[in-house]
């Protein structure tokens, strides 16, 4: 009952964002974290999985009002033009991946996809000190010896903190499966 | 283990995963394995600053995008603002079709409004030529005409009356006494006189009156004003200019001029001369129409105003009456005009003299 109310939840954003683009803002939002995570899966480099994300939003924008509602989530759609970007970039650099490409509407969102999407978004979630520790440690690739002193704490300190952070990740991880 | 080797233990397997990622993960237990299974995956976590960036370049581009909708109206969601029907509308007519940035609301019945009255502006302009004809058949023509008149000849001298008339006297306190008239004659050479105040004239001539010469009058043993009661003492009258009586101008009356009675200019009758009997009529030489009345024009009303005018010797009319009115401010219309009028004189004898003329002006519309 609950995915149907949010399926027509989305599908009334579908149709608002196609009338006033200015409302795609609410679709970004709520599929970004599943399109990062579904490219970032295959590329496993931060960069490029920004710069493909970043195209498969500025195509899906584009394409809005072409878009045309078939039952299925509106990520789907998101992910089939992701695959299609993928699919694009590995043919241009001549490597060898396998990507489906044939029905694209039929693209799944992956239980890890969704997990990993699940993660970045918690970590939004954590206490501040906790998540701009995760972030520099992880995003910045910074030591622990760089935060501390860039946030003035003590190096025990910001490992102290890296912990409790990743114990709040998977007890909220935990609960989000329960 | 204590919580603080667990954080050294967890630092260390990190450092090991993101200074070697190609790397089979370090053994560890189980409560650091769960850890570091998440910070694996923490990894790749996106930059906050792209996601935000990201969301600002793909608003900001919005205004430029193509915007057409495939979906029912049923589908839209209720905060949504009408299907536009042609981006390109949105360029062109951006606050009719809600597009761009707007600080007010959209009215579109003020556009409608402005529409509108644009749309009655140039109807107008568009069919100003036949509203201009329509006027112009309306425009009023005025015509002017001379009813005494009877072109640049004079007729023969009459022997009956022609109008006119004269009067004198020498400012005498006494009223003139009563006599019979002198000789009528064409010129006067000399006024007549009840008491002569030159008895030795340089040279004589016979007292005459202007007038018809035919016209004679029973003889008295006096001249005098056969008008007047007084019989004794003889006098001149209280008048001026020699002559008798109390006008002035060497006639006989109250009048002025050389002739009898109360008229003007010499003659006998009275008023002033008319035309005919060697009295040529006045030549208008310049007649500028009259106006129409606003009122006039309104009513579509015609018709023609006759008016009595006096013709000057200097070719100005005045005293001008109207003898037949039109009404509907169209009298006063040509009074205004035939005062500014121009006359080439009536001429008697060859001297400019008042004449009474005839005036019809004509108001039609065409």
């Amino acid at each position: 009952m609950k995915a149907l109310e949010n399926q027509n939840d989305e599908r009334l954003q579908v149709a608002a964002a196609q009338e006033d683009p200015a409302r795609f803002a609410e679709l970004y939002e709520n599929n970004f974290e599943r399109v990062y995570s579904y490219v970032a899966r295959r590329v496993e480099n931060r960069e490029e999985a920004q710069d493909v994300t970043a195209d498969v939003f500025h195509q899906a924008l584009a394409g809005l009002p072409r878009f045309e509602w078939r039952g299925l989530p509106f990520a789907a759609w998101l992910l089939g033009i992701a695959a299609n970007v993928l699919s694009d970039r590995w043919r241009r650099f001549a490597r060898q991946q396998e990507v489906v490409t044939d029905d694209l509407e039929q693209v799944g969102i992956e239980d890890d996809v969704e997990q990993r999407a699940m993660l970045h978004q918690l970590v939004e979630t954590l206490p501040d000190d906790q998540r701009r520790v995760i972030i520099r440690r992880f995003v910045g690739q910074k030591s622990l010896r760089e935060i501390a002193t860039e946030l003035g704490r003590s190096e025990g300190a910001i490992k102290q903190l890296q912990l409790r952070a990743l114990q709040n990740l998977r007890e909220r991880i935990r609960s989000n499966h329960v | 283990m204590s919580s603080i080797s667990l954080a050294d233990q967890l630092e260390d397997a990190i450092e090991v995963m993101i200074a070697e990622p190609d790397s089979s993960p370090p053994r560890v237990g189980l409560k650091i394995g769960e850890l570091l299974a998440i910070a694996a995956e923490l990894r790749l976590l996106p930059d906050p600053e792209f996601r935000a960036a990201l969301k600002s370049e793909l608003l900001g581009q919005h205004p430029t995008l193509p915007v057409t909708t495939h979906l029912d109206i049923s589908q839209q969601a209720p905060q949504s603002r009408p299907a536009r029907q042609d981006a390109r509308l949105d360029e062109i007519l951006p606050t009719l079709f809600e597009a761009g940035d707007r600080t007010c609301p959209v009215h579109r019945w003020n556009f409608a409004i402005s529409a509108a009255i644009h749309a009655a502006l140039i109807a107008v302009v568009a069919t100003a030529g036949l509203w201009m004809t329509k006027q112009a058949q309306l425009t009023p023509h005025t015509a002017s005409v001379l009813l005494t008149d009877i072109g640049a000849y004079a007729l023969p001298p009459a022997i009956d009356k022609s109008g006119g008339g004269g009067g004198g006297g020498d400012r005498d306190k006494l009223a003139e006494s009563k006599g019979s008239l002198p000789r009528f004659a064409r010129e006067q050479m000399t006024p007549p006189a009840i008491v002569v105040r030159n008895e030795q004239p340089k040279l004589p001539a016979e007292p005459t009156v202007v007038g018809p010469p035919g016209l004679t009058v029973p003889p008295a043993s006096q001249t005098g004003n056969p008008l007047s009661a007084i019989l004794e003492p003889p006098s001149n009258g209280t008048g001026f200019g020699g002559g008798i009586g109390n006008g002035g101008g060497g006639g006989i009356g109250a009048g002025e001029g050389p002739g009898l009675g109360t008229g003007h200019g010499g003659g006998t009758g009275g008023g002033v001369y008319r035309v005919g009997g060697g009295v040529s009529a006045p030549r208008a030489i310049y007649d500028p129409d009259p106006e129409y009345s606003e009122e006039a024009r309104h009513a579509k009303f015609q018709g023609a105003v006759l008016l009595w005018v006096i013709v000057g010797p200097d070719g100005r009319p005045r005293d001008i009456r109207v003898q037949r009115s039109l009404g509907m401010g169209l009298d006063e219309k040509a009074i205004e005009a035939v005062r500014r009028w121009k006359f080439e004189p009536s001429t008697k004898d060859g001297h400019p003299v008042a004449v009474q003329v005839n005036i019809e002006v004509s108001f039609r519309l065409y």
